[in-house]
């Protein structure tokens, strides 16, 4: 197998073994990413030079005998709504400042810069972390490296791109109501929504402000593990940021999930008529493997689900509108097609309809509790259906479909997107593993028990021949 | 014009947003499909007794 689709842990060990250097990683990194994104449009702007003098001063410290540990010299992609030193934040909009965090790092990518990482550049994102891609304003259209005519999903597209197609060996997303599980499931590999504080966000465009989190991507469980206990940790420049001890994540995933009780939510999750017969095969027959690990699973009732979609979505775009409004009003047209009527919804609730959907926020999350009282752990399909067609997406579509991720940003909880297989059209699916507060351990655990005896995780999207092909 | 083109269009005027003619038809989807979710939430009786947080913490 080639670099470019090693993990992080195994290009960790083999930069350390001599097999290989974080400058042969990152070159042919960027030689991959020079031929494959401008019809994959993972990123935004590379930062080629940059990246290959922090692998060569990666690569010198290690042979010095300085190890800052995995992340050394590994190459990844941050989403270009989260500041970044060598770039500047565009957020795929005109409407941002030029200057914002300009020069700076996020608090997260100093954390990561830190620990030795190697930043390949800034990943296409939905425009402002929410609308559809806008061939009219100058951003790369990001396409799915499994079958370009599908969605890479969004809103943290780029990030999902490059890892799948190895323009990266990891990087950033972030998550309101779906952004780094969507991209991950539809993509074929792993991403983590983190509980809300637990990575601090500043730094970060901000979309709905009690519901983003930033979160880790890459292959595996594992890999998301190296990249979170960097990237957690209070910081007092987020006010939301929770000081809670960061555990080693990557040592407590021990495979061992023998006694583990997973909870399978229904009606919802499992019943809707929306849901693909695929997909659900795919989640339950991962779950059964899990049982055969020792895990105990059964179905259990969690109503209101569909309301709890829905007040994720008033929640988020009232609280856009509040970040947009003034834009809004002066410089509409500067908005792309889709992001502008999208943001607007937040002038349709009232401010009873935003308390209602707070309200009902904390029943849920008392309801969720309660079932968290029995369980370790949920789990549910990553989406109803595999990537859909991207020239069938719509925003009044996108409304209108079932989510199964938008509820744990409601409640703040950690859940993971794991590859469990593919279609039949070749698109892969994706089993979400849904967790208690800060129990990132614990979620990170089952999906890597699972990735211990599968490879779905490992698998790499025919890219060549469909680029070649389209 | 319908009723909901009508109240659309006061929502707009009120709220200062001149979309393109282009954007109306989505609008107004968006617009119907933001009361219907409104009024979702409205019929879960049970939330009308909780008191949301000031800022929401990830505790439960």
């Amino acid at each position: 197998m080639s670099e470019k689709y090693l993990t992080i842990a195994d290009a960790a060990v083999a930069m350390r073994d001599g097999t290989t250097t974080s400058v042969a990683i990152t070159q042919e990194i960027l030689d991959r990413t020079a031929t494959l994104n401008p019809a994959l449009g993972a990123y935004v702007e590379v930062t080629a030079d940059a990246a290959l003098e922090q692998a060569a001063a990666a690569d010198a410290a290690l042979a010095d005998g300085i190890d800052h540990g995995p992340l050394q010299g590994i190459p990844l992609a941050i989403k270009d709504i989260i500041a970044m030193r060598e770039a500047p934040t565009t957020a795929n909009s005109r409407v941002l400042d030029p200057e914002w965090g300009k020069g700076t790092d996020a608090p997260v990518v100093a954390r990561l810069r830190a620990a030795g990482a190697v930043f390949v550049g800034k990943a296409t994102t939905s425009e402002f972390a929410l609308g559809l891609p806008d061939p009219d304003k100058g951003f790369p259209i990001p396409h799915n490296p499994w079958n370009v005519a599908h969605t890479p999903a969004g809103s943290s597209s780029g990030t999902g791109v490059a890892v799948s197609a190895g323009l990266a060996l990891g990087g950033l997303g972030t998550d309101t109501g779906g952004s780094v599980r969507g991209p991950a499931s539809v993509n074929g590999h792993t991403g983590l929504k983190v509980t809300f504080g637990r990575v601090p966000k500043s730094g970060v465009v901000p979309l709905g402000f009690s519901l983003d989190s930033i979160g880790p991507m890459a292959r595996s469980a594992y890999d998301c593990a190296l990249l979170l206990e960097v990237m957690a940790g209070y910081d007092a420049s987020d006010p939301n940021a929770a000081d809670v001890p960061v555990p080693k994540y990557s040592e407590l995933l021990s495979g061992d999930i023998a006694g583990l009780e997973i909870g399978l939510p229904i009606p919802y999750f499992f019943e809707h008529e929306k849901l693909d017969p695929e997909m659900k095969e795919a989640v339950l027959g991962a779950v059964k493997q899990l049982v055969d690990l020792g895990a105990r699973s059964e179905e259990f009732e969690l109503p209101y689900a569909n309301e709890a979609k829905d007040a994720n979505h008033i929640i988020m775009v009232a609280e856009a509108y509040a970040y947009h409004r003034n834009d809004l009003v002066n410089r509409w047209t500067d908005y792309g097609y889709a992001t502008r009527p999208t943001l607007a919804r937040g002038a349709f609730y009232t401010a009873g309809d935003v308390a209602q959907a707070q309200r009902f926020r904390m029943m849920w999350s008392r309801l969720v509790a309660r079932a968290f009282e029995k369980y370790d752990v949920m789990i549910t399909p990553s989406a109803p259906a595999p990537a859909e067609k991207a020239s069938e997406m719509t925003v009044s579509r996108r409304l209108l479909t079932p989510n199964y991720t938008g509820h744990w940003n409601l409640t703040g909880l950690p859940a993971v997107a794991v590859p469990v297989g593919f279609s039949t059209a070749g698109l892969p699916l994706s089993m979400q593993v849904i967790g208690k507060p800060f129990a990132e351990a614990t979620v990170l655990k089952v999906a890597d028990a699972l990735q211990r005896i599968t490879d779905w995780h490992l698998a790499v999207p025919p890219v060549e021949a469909l680029v070649a092909a389209a | 014009m319908t009723g909901d083109d009508q109240k659309l269009d006061v929502v707009l005027e009120i709220c200062g947003i001149s979309p393109l003619p282009q954007d109306k038809e989505i609008m107004l989807k968006n617009f119907v499909t933001a009361r219907e979710q409104a009024a979702l939430l409205w019929g879960v009786a049970e939330a009308r007794y909780e008191e949301p947080g000031l800022i929401f913490s990830a505790k439960l």
